[in-house]
C-alpha cells in the first residue's frame, strides 16, 4: 500500500528514513526509484547518500550545510511535483545468471547448519512446503521461471534484492533463526519475498536452493564484466535464472577461473512499466481465475 | 629514500583509514569505513602537519610495529599503547621526529581500544572507490597490514611545528569502564512501547566480546514492541525486529530479535531490522575507545544538541589547539 504522503523519520543527526509505503512490491519500489532519481537529479549540495530500499530510502546528508527541517520540505516539494502516476519505461538490463539449484556446497552449508540445529527443515524442502510446491523439482521450475527486479542492492557490497516480476512466481520464506555465520559466495537464497545472490561469503539468513558459479561481485576487477564497477548489479536491472547442469556449471568455474568468463547481458531493451503493470494484472486474475 | 615504512609486526587488524570514508556507494552496498575515532584521528594528523582528513593508520587493541623509510614526523594518539621508538618510549598526543631506518613500536592498549599514527604527507595508497578508507572484510581499498608490507607515504608540508594536544582538548578516554553516550530517538522508535523507549534511556548496556568495526553488540533488558512491530503487514517478516528492509543510518541502535547492535563505520547499509535509536555522530568516538566488558549509558538528546557537540568536535582538531612544545 502507498502511503497518501511521504513519512520522514530522523535517523540521528545526519540520516533521515523516507518511508513510501507498506508492502514489498514492484509499484511501491519503483516510485522510489523515481523519487530517488529526481532527488539526485536536483543536486542539493548537502545530500551525501542515497539509498533506496524496497518501499522506502535513506538520505543522509550534511547538517551542517542543510537542516533536517528543510531537507524533508525540499524532498516533499520534489514528490508533489513528480506527480503519482507510475508511468513510464526506463532502459533496463537483462542479466542471465546459470544457477544449479541443489549444488553441493549450498547442500554442504545447509547440512553443516543443522549439525547445530537438528530441527531446521533443510532449505529447499521447507521453501516446498510453505508454498504448496510437491517437490524439489517443481520449487526449480517456479523459481526459474520469472524474470527478476533488482530493487535494491546493500547490506554487503554488490548485494541484491531480487522481485520476481510474475506475480504467480512469488515464493516466500521465513529468514534463519538464529542467522548462518557463513554462506558460500555465490549461494542463492530466498528471504520474505525476496531472491537473493550472495556476493561474497558471509553471514546470512535467507533459505538457500541453489549456487551460481558466476560473479556478481569482483573486488580485485579481475574479470571483464567488472572493469568499471566492483558490483554487477544496479536497481533497475532485471535478472533471469537459467538452470544448468554440473557440466556446465563446472565449464563456468574453470572459465571463471581463468578470467574469461562474460556475463549474458542484453542492454538493448526499454522496460514499459504501464505494458508491464498491465500484464501483471492479467497475470494474477489468470491466477485467480485457475484457483 | 623511498617514502615507506614497512609493517615489521601487523598488530591487531591495523588498517589504513581516511575522511570522509568512502561516500556515494552506501546505494550498492559498499559502507562509510574511516577512523572509528575521528577525534583522535584528526589530533594526529595536524600533529603532523598533515590536512586533518588525510589517510592514516587505525590501531586496534594491540598496535603495530613500523620501520620508517624515511625521515618523517609522526604522531600517536587515541587509547595509550605505549609507544616507543627504537625501545624508548615516546609521548603520545606529541609530534615525534624520526629518522629513516628508525622503528615506531606500539604495545596493546592499555586504556581505550584504538590508536591513530598519522606520519608526516599521509599514507599514499591507491583511492578504491574514491577513498583509501579500508574495509578490510570484503577487501574493499586493501586488507588490514600484514607483516612485511611496504606502504607508500605522500609528501609532507615543510614548516610544521613541534606540538602536543593539551589535555583539555583530547577526548576523554573513559577510567572507570563506563560511559554516556549521546543519542537521539529514531527513526523506528514507534516500532517499541513507550516504557522501553524510557528504559533504553536508563538501563545499563555491557558491551559484548563479539563487537568489532562490523558491529558493536549489546547486552541489556528486554525489548517490549508496540503494536507497529506486533500487528504489521506479513511482508516486513515475522519476528517483531524485523522491518521490510531499509537503509540503516550510521550509529543506529539496530535490533536483532532482543540483541541491540550498533551500526558502525563497517555495518551493513541496509537490512530487515529494526533501528529505535541512534547514536549521535559526535559521540561515535566513544564506541570506538569503549572495550568489552565496559558498560553504556546512552543520554537522549536532540538534534540542537547533536549540532553543538559536533562543533565542539570540529574546534577541538582544528591546528589553534595545538600548543608548542
Amino acid at each position: 500500500m502507498l502511503y497518501d504522503a511521504l513519512r520522514f523519520y530522523p535517523g540521528g543527526d545526519r540520516a533521515i528514513e523516507i518511508e513510501l509505503g507498506d508492502g514489498m512490491d514492484f509499484t511501491i519500489n519503483f516510485i522510489v526509484h523515481r523519487l530517488v532519481a529526481a532527488v539526485r537529479a536536483a543536486g542539493i549540495a548537502a545530500i551525501e547518500d542515497l539509498i533506496p530500499e524496497l518501499a522506502s530510502f535513506q538520505v543522509n546528508y550534511d547538517p551542517d550545510r542543510i537542516s533536517y527541517e528543510d531537507l524533508c520540505n525540499e524532498i516533499e516539494t520534489i514528490y508533489a511535483e513528480m506527480g503519482r502516476g507510475v508511468t513510464g519505461s526506463l532502459p533496463s538490463r537483462l542479466i542471465t545468471i546459470p544457477v544449479l539449484y541443489d549444488d553441493p556446497e549450498t547442500t554442504a552449508c545447509i547440512a553443516a547448519y543443522r549439525k547445530d540445529y537438528p530441527d531446521k527443515t533443510p532449505d529447499p524442502d521447507l521453501v516446498c512446503q510453505l508454498n504448496g510446491l510437491p517437490d524439489r523439482a517443481a520449487l526449480r521450475r517456479r523459481h526459474s521461471s520469472s524474470e527478476y527486479w533488482v530493487a535494491a542492492l546493500g547490506f554487503w557490497p554488490g548485494l541484491c534484492s531480487l522481485l520476481p516480476l510474475r506475480p504467480e512466481a512469488r515464493i516466500i520464506a521465513p529468514k534463519y533463526n538464529p542467522p548462518r555465520t557463513d554462506t558460500p559466495k555465490g549461494a542463492i537464497g530466498i528471504g520474505g519475498a525476496l531472491t537473493c545472490i550472495y556476493p561474497d561469503a558471509t553471514p546470512g539468513g535467507y533459505q538457500l536452493i541453489g549456487h551460481t558459479p558466476a560473479p556478481t561481485y569482483d573486488g580485485a576487477q579481475r574479470l571483464p564484466d567488472f572493469q568499471d564497477s566492483l558490483a554487477l548489479f544496479r536497481a533497475g536491472d532485471r535478472v533471469r535464472f537459467l538452470p544448468v547442469g554440473m557440466d556446465e556449471y563446472e565449464d563456468i568455474k574453470a572459465r571463471v577461473a581463468e578470467g574469461s568468463f562474460r556475463h549474458d547481458i542484453i542492454d538493448y531493451q526499454i522496460f514499459s512499466v504501464d505494458l508491464y503493470l498491465d500484464w501483471a494484472k492479467e497475470q494474477a486474475q489468470a491466477q485467480e481465475g485457475k484457483a | 629514500m623511498s617514502r615507506s615504512f614497512t609493517t615489521d609486526k601487523p598488530g591487531l587488524q591495523t588498517c589504513v583509514q581516511e575522511l570522509p570514508g568512502r561516500i556515494g556507494f552506501l546505494e550498492q552496498g559498499f559502507p562509510l569505513s574511516g577512523p572509528f575515532d575521528a577525534w583522535s584521528f584528526r589530533q594526529a594528523n595536524i600533529l603532523v602537519g598533515n590536512d586533518r582528513d588525510t589517510a592514516a593508520l587505525e590501531c586496534q587493541f594491540a598496535g603495530p610495529t613500523l620501520t620508517l623509510e624515511t625521515d618523517a614526523l609522526v604522531a600517536v594518539t587515541g587509547a595509550d599503547m605505549r609507544p616507543k621508538i627504537d625501545g624508548e618510549p615516546v609521548p603520545m598526543w606529541t609530534t615525534l621526529p624520526i629518522r629513516a631506518g628508525q622503528t615506531l613500536a606500539l604495545g596493546p592498549a592499555m586504556r581505550g581500544a584504538r590508536s591513530y599514527i598519522a606520519i608526516s604527507g599521509g599514507i599514499a595508497t591507491d583511492p578504491v572507490l574514491g577513498s583509501r578508507a579500508v574495509f578490510h572484510q570484503a577487501g574493499v581499498g586493501g586488507h588490514a597490514l600484514t607483516a612485511g608490507q611496504s606502504v607508500p607515504l605522500g609528501t609532507p608540508t615543510t614548516d610544521v611545528t613541534l606540538s602536543q594536544v593539551p589535555e583539555a582538548a583530547r577526548p576523554v578516554i573513559s577510567s572507570d569502564k563506563r560511559w554516556q553516550v549521546e543519542a537521539l530517538a529514531g527513526p523506528n522508535d514507534d516500532w517499541l512501547t513507550p516504557e522501553t523507549v524510557e528504559t533504553f534511556f536508563s538501563a545499563d548496556w555491557a558491551i559484548q566480546a563479539k563487537s568489532s568495526r562490523t558491529g558493536v553488540r549489546l547486552t541489556g533488558p528486554e525489548f517490549a514492541f508496540s503494536a507497529r512491530a506486533t500487528d504489521k503487514n506479513p511482508d516486513h517478516g515475522q519476528d517483531p525486529s524485523n522491518i521490510i528492509d531499509h537503509g540503516y543510518p550510521m550509529g543506529a541502535v539496530n535490533l536483532a530479535g532482543q540483541t541491540p547492535i550498533i551500526l558502525v563505520n563497517d555495518s551493513p547499509s541496509t537490512g530487515g531490522f529494526i533501528n529505535p535509536f541512534t547514536v549521535a555522530s559526535a559521540a561515535f568516538w566513544k564506541l570506538a575507545q569503549a572495550r568489552p566488558g565496559e558498560v553504556l549509558n546512552f543520554r537522549r538528546i536532540d538534534r540542537d544538541e547533536a549540532g553543538r557537540l559536533r562543533a565542539h568536535l570540529d574546534a577541538m582538531t582544528r591546528p589553534e589547539v595545538l600548543e608548542r612544545v
